[in-house]
């Protein structure tokens, strides 16, 4: 197995009223880890931790084999992206790019020429970073990370602030970037979208403490606790009677139910046998076209959210009857509240 | 390109330009009177008294130093307000502009009794390096730094929370330690709002005259000389002498307003 270029082992910070608690996450070379949470979850502490800017209480942090636990920041080279890129406003593009090969004591194998050329910035050398498109600035601030020779890249939410083109069109910019350059990188982000694009894994963080680390599917399908559930945007976190008529036979348990997995049919559908799916009957509550998608809102006795790629064939319409299909398979019981996983 | 008002509130700005062109006007009355009413053979006579001269050589150094000792201290000071995040640090930043809200003559009397030859810092400054800052160049430039230090600090303290610390966070991990990235990236971009502290400390400190005349009335500052003159030769040829003030330290300012604003080439900032 491939030595990992990020490890943490019980890394635990503390900074005031907040706490980074027992973090231990791996990074394999190459990997792209989204990190989601809650605002105040602690992810940008996290990735500033990793930078050097917040010392381990305990723990150990190696980056490329090396124990950087007490590395400054300078040491570490680690790749921080902040939002709007961080260019330094008071220089050029060429000159933004040339101090990271000058804090390194000036490279002789760097050519800023080629470097710029290579992110197809050297027409824009001698701009300054507010003449800028978005583009171009992601562009720069990756020649800039790149001549100071990184492990791994930090993103904290690259993307934030962007219209949606563009945030698309930057985020599949880095997503090449990433796979072609062969680079580790742990991307900030509260994006779900941003998970299906970038992720090859992803983590949770919730209060300080990582709740869930896993593949994007199983993340997404199968959260560990309420709080993955809330982060990873699942519709329906249902409890009590509800949870109850779905699952009998767990009382007090807790189930998610992504609204993409619920069926709806006419209300004439009869069901073909209860062995794999739940048959409801169900009143239409409200209907919300958002692009593509279609989020219906239903009343099955207790309100479930469905998400129908094309429902105008059911003639759906508040207040008419439908059938309501369940996969049992899309069911997943959530284990009590802030319990790690993964 | 200066925005123009939108949206009917043309009046506004037009009730705001007649009611500012009054301060303008009450700031530039004074200031052309002085001008208009100097006549050539008096403003060169005063010019050349050697005493006026050295007056004013006296205050523009002073100033210099006052504002020099200001940006070496404050500076740094203004570095830790902006990025300190520490218990008091609203307190610490009353205090430092507790000088703006004395009076001078307070400030002065302050300054003496423990600058003075038997204070508490004067007395062994003067025992242990032969230092006196009562009556003397030393004591002139206390007095002008300790009112105006805090144009420096509160400018400085702007310039830098204006600067995004991540920034700096950024050139850390590209490479540059902290002393190198605060060089190279936080002081750049703090630069103009430095030299427009440093350019109101020289000017509030060439213009000292209370807290001065208490410490030091002797070598005589422009001020002090003015307020002589003033007091045994009349008007004449104290508003002479004034005006000369006047214009060597506009021109001094201005120089510092260029320098701050990027018009004068410092290799910082660029």
């Amino acid at each position: 197995m491939t030595a990992p270029v990020l490890e943490m082992e019980r890394v635990g910070v503390s900074l005031g009223a907040f706490a980074l608690r027992d973090i231990s996450l791996a990074l394999a070379p190459a990997e792209i880890l989204v990190l989601m949470g809650a605002n105040g979850a602690g992810k940008s502490v996290l990735l500033e931790t990793i930078a050097g800017f917040h010392a381990a209480a305990v723990g150990r942090i190696s980056i490329a084999g090396r124990d950087a636990t007490r590395l400054p920041p300078e040491q570490r080279r680690v790749g921080l992206m902040v939002q709007n890129y961080g260019l330094f406003p008071h220089l050029s593009v060429a000159g933004n790019v040339g101090f990271a090969i000058r804090a390194r004591g000036g490279a002789q194998d760097v050519d800023i020429g080629k470097l710029l050329e290579r992110f197809g910035v050297a027409p824009l050398a001698n701009r300054l970073p507010h003449d800028l498109s978005p583009g171009e600035k992601q562009r720069v601030a990756l020649a800039r990370a790149l001549a100071s020779r990184p492990n791994l890249f930090l993103f904290d939410e690259p993307f934030a602030a962007l219209d949606t083109r563009t945030r698309e069109t930057l985020r599949d910019d880095l997503r090449r970037f990433l796979r072609e350059a062969k680079l580790a990188a742990i991307v900030v982000s509260h994006d779900q979208s941003d998970v299906h694009v970038l992720a090859d894994r992803v983590a949770v963080l919730h209060d300080g403490a990582l709740q869930q680390i896993g593949s994007v599917d199983e993340v997404f399908s199968r959260p560990a606790n309420r709080y993955v559930a809330d982060s990873t945007g699942v519709e329906n976190i249902l409890s009590g009677a509800a949870a109850h008529r779905l699952l009998p036979g767990m009382p007090n348990a807790t189930l998610c139910l992504r609204a993409e997995d619920v069926g709806v049919l006419a209300a004439e559908a009869r069901p073909e046998s209860a062995d794999s799916a739940i048959w409801l009957e169900a009143v239409v509550q409200d209907v919300v076209r958002l692009g593509p998608i279609t989020r219906v809102t239903l009343d099955c006795g207790f309100p479930l959210v469905a998400a129908l790629p094309r429902p105008e064939a059911l003639g759906l319409a508040v207040r008419t009857l439908t059938t309501v299909r369940i996969p049992r398979a899309s069911l997943h019981v959530l284990s009590g509240a802030g319990a790690p996983h993964g | 390109m200066t925005p123009r008002p939108v949206g009917g509130s043309h009046g506004v700005f037009l009730v705001g330009w007649l009611v500012g062109s009054l301060l303008i006007g009450f700031i530039l009355a004074p200031l052309i009177g002085l001008a208009a009413t100097q006549s050539p053979g008096v403003l060169l006579a005063v010019a050349a008294m050697p005493d006026v001269r050295e007056a004013i050589g006296v205050s523009l150094l002073a100033a210099l130093l006052a504002a020099a000792l200001a940006s070496a201290a404050g500076v740094p000071l203004a570095y830790v307000l902006a990025r300190g995040g520490f218990r008091g640090q609203s307190a610490l930043a009353a205090l430092i502009d507790l000088p703006l809200a004395v009076p001078h003559t307070v400030a002065g009397i302050a300054l003496l009794l423990v600058f003075g030859r038997h204070g508490m810092l004067g007395g062994p400054a003067e025992q242990l390096f032969g230092l006196r800052f009562w009556g003397s160049f030393a004591g002139i430039v206390v007095g002008m730094l300790f009112v105006s230090a805090p144009y420096t600090v509160n400018a400085a303290r702007l310039g830098f929370e204006a600067v995004d610390p991540r920034l700096e966070q950024v050139a850390r991990t590209l490479g540059v330690g902290p002393w190198r990235a605060l060089a190279t990236v936080t002081l750049p971009l703090a630069w103009r709002s430095v030299m427009i502290g440093v350019t109101l400390t020289f000017a509030r400190a060439i213009s000292e005259f209370a807290a001065v005349a208490i410490l030091a009335y002797y070598p005589m500052s422009a001020p002090v000389k003015i307020y002589e003159l003033f007091l045994q030769q009349g008007l004449g040829q104290s508003a002479a002498a004034a005006l000369l003030l006047l214009v060597v330290s506009l021109a001094l300012f201005l120089l510092f307003r260029l320098v701050a604003q990027g018009r004068v080439a410092t290799g910082i900032g660029r």
